[in-house]
């Protein structure tokens, strides 16, 4: 494990750990959304792939985030506060009179892109934003983090048809496949898969990942920079929800909600113990 | 009668505005018009066609507009509004991000294709939502001054466009600020009217027999209606019709009595437009435009009865 990777596995321990007190405290939050796809945001805006700047969230030439799964907030909120995009104590008014969010994602919070809740929309946001840059010759890239179960929505798939008709390789899209929604596998539900596939037809270049593993993201992600391909990429990122505390792995009934108890002490533990290598 | 319709004036105004700022770009869910044409043709790089897919023109208009583009996205009007609620809610009411919906064919324009391409609900539905301005136009003047206005509108703005040929009422360089206008001046007596139907007020209130009721016209081309003008052009009036091609719970008539309850203005209205408890069954009528209204009792014979009916019955003492 290189000093870069060494690193983001801290970091990772460490956003869980406030991310989760945050939701326990405020008795809301979609706690396994969130450590399903907390490693991909660690690796965008840790891993030296995500351009963004603290001190002027609106920088014009940043790169831009679109988290489409709304739900994920917290994860996206405590990073931005780690990042020093607002006050630490913000996270303790986490759904709190006087706060500046709560559940699901909201565009005025420094450093958020768009308003999301509503699934299967961000995404088509994002690939405008693309198409937009290209048409303004800007160079950023846009990152699209998408739930695997927003993949349902068809609006999902009018977006990736046109993003791959206009070869917006400007417009990196990841999406969380953590198997699970909110009363059932994704298998059972309604199959995705072969999901590599349906990306591929829509005229996709796609990477599969382990979600979890910095080694594996950091190596999908970085050469596209570069637009390696002309070709749109979707990084399809392995992932479990609830990782991290395996409290609340693989029980679809955990969506959407925050631990309590001796439940809550019991993920914090958990937390703690899986990360204790690093 | 114009020799143009509505959508070709303000798309040939549109491509002439956008010959001058490359920030300019349309939006098409598969919708042509000869005013396109050259459009497609002259600025290619400022035309994107997402194919039959209106609520991704609707996200990928707003991401668009992110990047400080002006966009107008452009469909057949049911498609572009009510198969979109959901994507106009969240990226253009909730998030505010401007861009300009244009619907093509507003109220009955599509009077031979049924029910799913007549538009008879989205004044009711659009105006429940924050953030977002209706312009229904009344001709072809209005139509290419509206691509102007759009260009500058810091909120969402939807422009509903109708199919047929209309006479012009407004000179070139009327000012549309104020979201209405007083057509023709009349004391006692007022209908105020909206998009076609302010052609068929017009007409009635000018034609022999009608001139001795003093029938004023106004135009209410703007919602939400700029209440201070309104009252302010309402002042004095003894009776109110309201008139448009659209189901009466939500429309024009609904907008104005909240605005005459809520200001206490004791002044009796009858709302004329398409009675919703007839539901869609009188879209299947074919024969034309008119045919449908006269089902509804808006066709020109029946509103001349209705209108110098209510104008001319004693008015009902009213007490608030």
């Amino acid at each position: 494990m290189d000093s870069l990777t060494k690193e983001l596995e801290r970091k990772s321990h460490h956003i869980r750990k406030a991310m989760l007190q945050m939701c326990i405290d405020a008795g809301k939050g979609h706690v396994t959304s969130c450590f399903s796809c907390v490693d991909i945001l660690i690796a965008l805006y840790y891993g030296n792939l995500l351009r963004c700047d603290p001190q002027n969230p609106e920088w014009p030439e940043r790169d831009r985030f679109i988290l489409s799964k709304g739900q994920a907030s917290p994860a996206l909120y405590t990073i931005l506060a780690d990042l020093g995009f607002y006050d630490k104590s913000e996270l303790k008014k986490f759904n709190k009179p006087g706060g500046m969010f709560a559940v699901h994602l909201q565009k005025d919070v420094p450093g958020v892109e768009i308003t999301a809740g509503s699934l299967g929309q961000g995404y088509g946001v994002a690939a405008g934003i693309a198409l937009g840059a290209r048409m303004n010759m800007e160079l950023y890239n846009v990152y699209a983090l998408l739930g695997d179960g927003e993949c349902y929505e068809g609006s999902i798939w009018e977006t990736a048809m046109f993003a791959a008709h206009n070869r917006l390789n400007n417009l990196i899209t990841v999406v969380d496949r953590n198997y699970l929604c909110v009363t059932d596998f994704t298998e059972n539900l309604v199959a995705l898969e072969p999901f590599e596939d349906k990306w591929r037809s829509f005229g996709f270049n796609v990477l599969r990942v382990d979600g979890h593993s910095f080694e594996q993201l950091l190596r999908a992600l970085e050469p596209l920079r570069s637009r390696t391909s002309d070709k749109p990429t979707v990084v399809i990122a392995e992932t479990v929800k609830g990782q991290g505390a395996e409290s609340l792995c693989h029980q679809p009934l955990w969506h959407g909600r925050a631990p309590s108890g001796q439940v809550a002490d019991r993920c914090l533990a958990e937390l703690d113990r899986r990360y204790q290598h690093v | 009668m114009s020799d143009v319709t509505q959508r070709d004036a303000f798309f040939d105004r549109l491509y002439e505005l956008a010959r001058e700022d490359v920030n300019i770009v349309i939006v098409a869910a598969d919708m042509s018009a000869p005013a396109l044409d050259k459009f497609r043709r002259d600025l290619p790089a400022q035309f994107v066609n997402v194919g039959i897919a209106e609520q991704n023109a609707i996200v990928i208009a707003s991401g668009l507009a992110l990047t400080g583009k002006k966009v107008f996205a452009y469909a057949i009007a049911p498609f572009i509004t009510l198969r979109c609620l959901e994507q106009i809610r969240v990226a253009n009411a909730i998030m505010h991000i401007p861009i300009t919906i244009v619907g093509m064919g507003t109220g009955l324009s599509y009077d031979s294709d049924g029910p799913t391409h007549h538009l008879i609900e989205d004044v009711a539905v659009l105006r429940a939502f924050a953030n977002i301005e209706i312009h229904s136009i009344t001709d072809a003047v209005m139509a290419a001054a509206y691509a102007d206005i759009s260009c500058t509108k810091k909120k969402a703005n939807y422009i509903r466009l109708d199919k047929d040929f209309y006479p012009v009422i407004y000179d070139g360089g009327f000012d549309f600020s104020h979201g209405l206008a007083r057509l023709r001046e009349g004391k006692d007596n007022i209908i105020i009217a909206t998009g076609p139907m302010v052609h068929v007020a017009n007409a009635i209130a000018g034609s022999p027999g009608f001139e001795g009721l003093d029938i004023g016209v106004v135009d209410v081309f703007e919602i939400p209606i700029n209440e201070s003008t309104l009252l302010e052009t309402i002042d004095g009036v003894k009776k109110i019709i309201t008139l448009e091609e659209h189901f009466l719970p939500g429309g024009l008539g609904s907008a104005i009595c909240e605005i005459l309850n809520d200001n206490e203005m004791p002044v009796p209205v009858k709302r004329l437009g398409l009675d919703i408890n007839a539901g869609y069954q009188h879209c299947y009528k074919y024969g034309g435009r008119e045919l449908i209204r006269r089902c509804h009792g808006i066709d020109r014979r029946s509103l001349e009865q209705a209108i110098s009916e209510y104008f001319c019955a004693q008015p009902q003492s009213v007490t608030i």
